[in-house]
């Protein structure tokens, strides 16, 4: 087996790692850094979001309104700590995007134009067109290429974290062309792997979002948080699950039900005029809108697509004009998938699973429990989004706490001493002794893609946007039952080379693992919080008094994961009401 | 659920040191009318033959991943129809012009390299720091150079340029693009660097309009307008050498 | 790559707009030739028109106006893809537009000049 050696090794090339690796690269030039990724780091999954980036910015705006919408908007399960330092920073990392080029939309004056999303009191949504996520990550990619202490290994698939006498040391990758392994001995790790949404059925996400970088921390020992919290994104296709951004929301789009009633208006969230009103209706927060189509459904009300009941997405108010250069990549997806002009028919939409809240626990200095290991990104559960993440988060996330990564995993790396190459060559040994072994297995067995199929089934029965106890238990059991059937699954493709199947085993095992955490931490919460809303009697309301923590879920060899807890930071903003719509503003105007 | 359906996939199949040459092979498949020609892949791969090997991620024309020539032609595959190649058989393969890897899968290392080497990065025209905030940009100077930022590498281009298949020296339509954005770009200073590499022999005189690059792109970047433009850049540059007082 | 070119219909008409090029080349020859004949005389230059007369100077013509007939609007088609973009009142201009203008442009100038031989001239 190859052995590199670097100081700093990031997995994952998305916005998060490849904002580290250029914080590390410009921190010290003479780091050696390596950037390993699945995939071609522009194909990463931040690639895929639309709608934008938050950062105060309009004057009327405060780092206040950022951090009361943040905390609020996530049910108060934010560690306010990592709040402050993120909205802090947020407007400086989207400024630094756009002096590294990122085409940000314009007003006429030259500045940058920024937008409403969910949830949010005043405009600061930073865009380029619907395009966002591309942007960002195109422009981060080609930004790296200008430091040449970072070497890419692109294609390579991270398999194992090294881990020696309590410090994260390394990892064990398989070029994915040739099947050939190698060990990347390094200082600092940074997991930068992004979310695991599929481990559900019908997601937003992208084949490659499978929660590994979770999956490999748990397995060497670290806890994972908060993992209950999926985010439902309201405006998806159904079917195939691909995403209609929020900004078509913001633009001025509204939602119906069959009777082309705005439904939401009955669930906490008018009145439904003047629009566009600021969180409210349309523009309230992702988990109410998607808890209110569940109850449209149960009335009735929805409209019966050939992929199951859906709600209408109106957007023809807003134009044909207006459409195609704010939302192109809207209407494009809606005429190829769907056969619809927005312009002149309603889109029919649904929930869909679409951002993972739980994770890698980082402190606001990404640092992970383990020393030498830190975490940015989807794939860590920084404190900032709680039970519930706001819309335009995320990317500035990827920004702010990526940078935080690569300085901190930088400096780390310049005191930490060498890592120990004989003890770890071991245990990349055994890493690839598993990882092989899956392809040496005898003939015969159930297909991959059955296991997989039952997974996200289960993960939706048991973990959808309300949840029932026994429903949870049955779906913690069918985990359980997966588990025990992958190591014998059969795989018709036994190549080294660009053996996509293999891999996928892999990360399957991966998806179970994190699946477990999921289940076990929703059953182990008895109350109902953000994205996390329990059916069961007496657990239908928050529970402060108890729940005000995290989960912490332990991964225990061959049975299901411990659940601990831990202590919510809070620094300014007590447990309150969450209030959108009216009631909202006349809480606010109540405090003052 | 919607009717079904019938159509044959007909994919190349090659893995290197195993076979000694690409072959075709036929995957009867049912669809429904909204699948995607990559959605057809997937099935296979899922329930018939686990060894298909193909690149795919976002499923919405994003990613870049999924090019590969269909019925002839380069195409995204999560963006192309199946409904649209009936009766059938629907040809398959790798994206030409690319050494392949296996299966549908090519080598697009060049492209990468090819990438790193035109300075795709913002070297200011005047430093500005983050504390004075952003540069300004009109939407007007944005339009100059957005649509040739849209490019997602799918590689459609390359597959679809018969000089970068005859001579893959050529820089090639989505990498000038993508100088072009840069060069373009109000904020950016190094346009002279970058014009070395447009007039030298991997630049952009190794083209001849044929203009199909820029039919095949899935994001209506016109490379060919970029290369062609450099063109009268790359010319002009030259005769500017003559003029008195340049050097 | 042998034989690339038949691959896909647009690169047999691409082949075709380049197979057009000589033709192009050649008849600005002929026409220099004239030039060069009026140059030299009445007399040279009237030899030079007896000759296009010719039944097989005519056939030549026929084919030849159908030839750059093709090769004007494969040049236009290729046009907007060669040139900045054009800006009008804030939006750019499509390239079916462009195209358009450039035949409609050069039909026009062909009947001026048809006229202008046909009945201008004393
Ligand atoms: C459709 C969609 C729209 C969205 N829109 C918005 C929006 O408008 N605003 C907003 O704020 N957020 C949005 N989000 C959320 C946001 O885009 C994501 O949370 C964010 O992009 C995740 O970035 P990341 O860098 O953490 O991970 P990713 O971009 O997913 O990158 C993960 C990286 O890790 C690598 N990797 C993973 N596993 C391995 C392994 N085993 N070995 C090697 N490499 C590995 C992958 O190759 C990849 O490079 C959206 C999300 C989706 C799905
Ligand atoms: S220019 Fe178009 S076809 Fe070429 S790589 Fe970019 S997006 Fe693909
Ligand atoms: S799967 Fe991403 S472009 Fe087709």
């Amino acid at each position: 087996m190859d052995t590199v050696d670097v100081d700093v090794v990031i997995i994952g090339g998305g916005g998060a790692g490849l904002r580290a690796a250029i914080a590390a690269a410009a921190s010290d030039p003479q780091l050696k850094i390596a950037l390993v990724s699945k995939v071609y780091p522009m194909r990463s999954h931040t690639v895929a979001a639309e709608g934008g980036s938050a950062a105060v910015t309009l004057a009327e705006d405060s780092l206040e309104h950022h951090f009361n919408d943040t905390v609020s908007g996530g049910d108060w399960l934010c560690d306010q700590d990592a709040v402050e330092y993120f909205v802090e920073h947020c407007h400086e990392e989207m400024v630094q995007l756009e002096h590294w080029g990122c085409p940000w939309s314009r007003r006429e004056d030259g500045r940058v134009n920024v937008r409403a999303f969910g949830g949010m009191k005043i405009e600061r949504t930073w865009f380029a067109a619907d395009l966002t996520g591309f942007h960002m990550l195109h422009t981060l990619f080609q930004t790296s290429m200008k430091y040449p202490s970072i070497r890419r290994f692109d294609e390579h698939f991270c398999c194992d974290l090294l881990v020696h006498e309590g410090s994260a040391q390394g990892v064990v990758v398989i070029d994915i062309a040739t099947g050939e392994f190698s060990m990347i001995l390094a200082r600092a790790v940074i997991i930068a792997t992004g979310g695991a949404g599929r481990v559900f059925r019908q997601n937003t996400n992208g084949g490659i979002v499978t929660g590994d970088g979770m999956a490999l921390a748990y397995r060497r020992g670290v806890p994972l948080r908060d993992m209950e919290f999926m985010q439902y994104h309201p405006t998806c296709m159904p079917g195939t699950g691909l995403l209609f951004t929020e900004a078509c929301r913001g633009e001025g789009g509204i939602l119906v039900n069959r009777d082309g009633y705005r439904y939401l208006q009955d669930y906490g969230l008018g009145p439904p005029d003047p629009w566009p009103r600021k969180k409210a209706m349309e523009l309230g927060p992702r988990d109410r809108l998607s808890q209110a189509f569940w109850h449209e459904q149960r009335k009735g009300r929805t409209i019966d697509t050939p992929h199951g009941p859906a709600v209408h997405l109106d957007l023809r108010k807003l134009g044909e004009k207006l459409l195609r250069e704010r939302l192109p990549q809207i209407c494009e997806l809606a005429r190829d998938f769907l056969g619809i002009d927005p312009a002149q028919a309603p889109i029919p939409v649904r929930p869909c699973v679409h951002y993972t809240m739980g994770g890698i626990p980082t402190d606001v200095n990404t640092a992970a429990p383990l020393p030498g290991l830190y975490a940015a990104g989807e794939c860590a559960s920084s404190g900032i989004h709680g039970a519930n993440r706001l819309g335009s988060n995320s990317l500035a996330e990827l920004c702010v706490f990526g940078r935080v990564a690569g300085e901190q995993a930088a400096r780390f790396a310049r005191e930490a001493p060498a890592p120990n190459g004989v003890s770890l060559r071991w245990q990349a040994q055994d890493a690839r002794g598993s990882a092989v072994g899956l392809l040496a297995r005898p003939a015969g067995g159930e297909r991959l893609a059955t296991l997989r199929d039952e997974m996200a089934l289960a993960m939706e029965q048991g973990g959808g946007i309300y949840r029932l106890e026994p429903e949870m238990q049955a779906t913690c059991k069918k985990i359980a039952e997966l588990t025990e059937r992958l190591p014998t699954v059969n795989l018709g493709d036994r190549s080294q080379c660009w053996n996509t199947e293999w891999l996928a085993a892999i990360e399957l095992g991966f998806q179970l693992d994190v699946a477990q955490a999921m289940a076990h931490s929703a059953l182990a919460r008895r109350e109902s919080r953000g994205a996390h809303q329990r059916l069961d009697e007496g657990l239908t309301e928050r529970d402060d008094a108890n729940y005000l923590k995290h989960t912490l879920a332990s991964h225990v060899r061959a049975g299901p994961p411990a659940i601990g807890w831990s202590e919510v930071v809070i620094t300014r903003s007590p447990p309150g009401v969450r209030a959108y719509g009216a009631a909202g503003e006349s809480k606010e105007a109540a405090v003052g | 659920m919607a009717d079904t359906r019938k159509i044959v996939l007909e994919v190349l199949r090659y893995t290197p040191g195993q076979s000694t040459a690409p072959t075709l092979q036929q995957y009867p498949i049912e669809f429904t009318d909204d699948m995607s020609v990559l959605q057809g892949l997937q099935q296979v791969k899922d329930f018939v033959d686990g060894s298909l090997t193909f690149r795919w991620s976002c499923r919405m024309a994003i990613c870049g991943s999924c090019g590969m020539m269909i019925d002839g032609a380069p195409k995204l595959a999560c963006r192309a129809f199946l409904r649209d190649f009936l009766p059938g058989p629907l040809r398959v393969e790798p994206l030409e012009h690319f050494p392949i890897e296996r299966d549908l899968v090519v080598d697009i290392s060049d492209f990468v390299d090819k990438l790193g080497r035109i300075t795709p990065w913002i070297e200011p025209r005047e430093p500005r720091s983050l504390e004075q905030g952003e540069y300004l940009q009109t939407p007007a100077q944005l339009e100059r150079f957005e649509s040739f930022s849209h490019c997602i590498n799918c590689m459609l281009c390359y597959a679809a340029c018969p000089q970068y298949g005859l001579d893959s020296r050529f820089l090639g339509p989505a990498a000038t693009a993508l100088l072009h954005r840069y060069n373009s770009d109000s904020r950016d200073g190094a346009q002279a660097k970058r014009m070395e590499l447009v007039n030298s022999e991997e630049g952009v005189w190794a083209c001849t309009a044929v203009g199909y690059c820029s039919e095949v792109c899935p994001k209506a970047v016109d490379p060919a307008n970029a290369v062609n433009q450099n063109k009268t850049a790359s010319a002009v540059s030259w005769f500017a050498r003559f003029l008195p007082g340049r050097g | 790559m042998d034989g690339w070119w038949r691959r896909d219909p647009f690169f047999i008409r691409y082949m075709a707009r380049e197979a057009t090029a000589p033709f192009v080349a050649a008849y600005a020859i002929v026409l220099l030739v004239g030039i060069v004949s009026l140059a030299r005389g009445a007399d040279a230059y009237e030899e030079w028109l007896e000759a296009l007369a010719s039944t097989g100077w005519i056939v030549a013509h026929a084919i030849l106006v159908a030839i750059f007939a093709y090769h004007t609007y494969t040049w236009f088609q290729i046009m907007p893809k060669t040139m900045p973009p054009v800006v009008v009142r804030g939006r750019r201009l499509a390239p079916e537009v462009i195209t358009f203008a450039g035949i409609a442009a050069a039909v026009l100038a062909s009947l001026a000049l048809w006229i202008l031989v046909a009945y201008g001239a004393p």
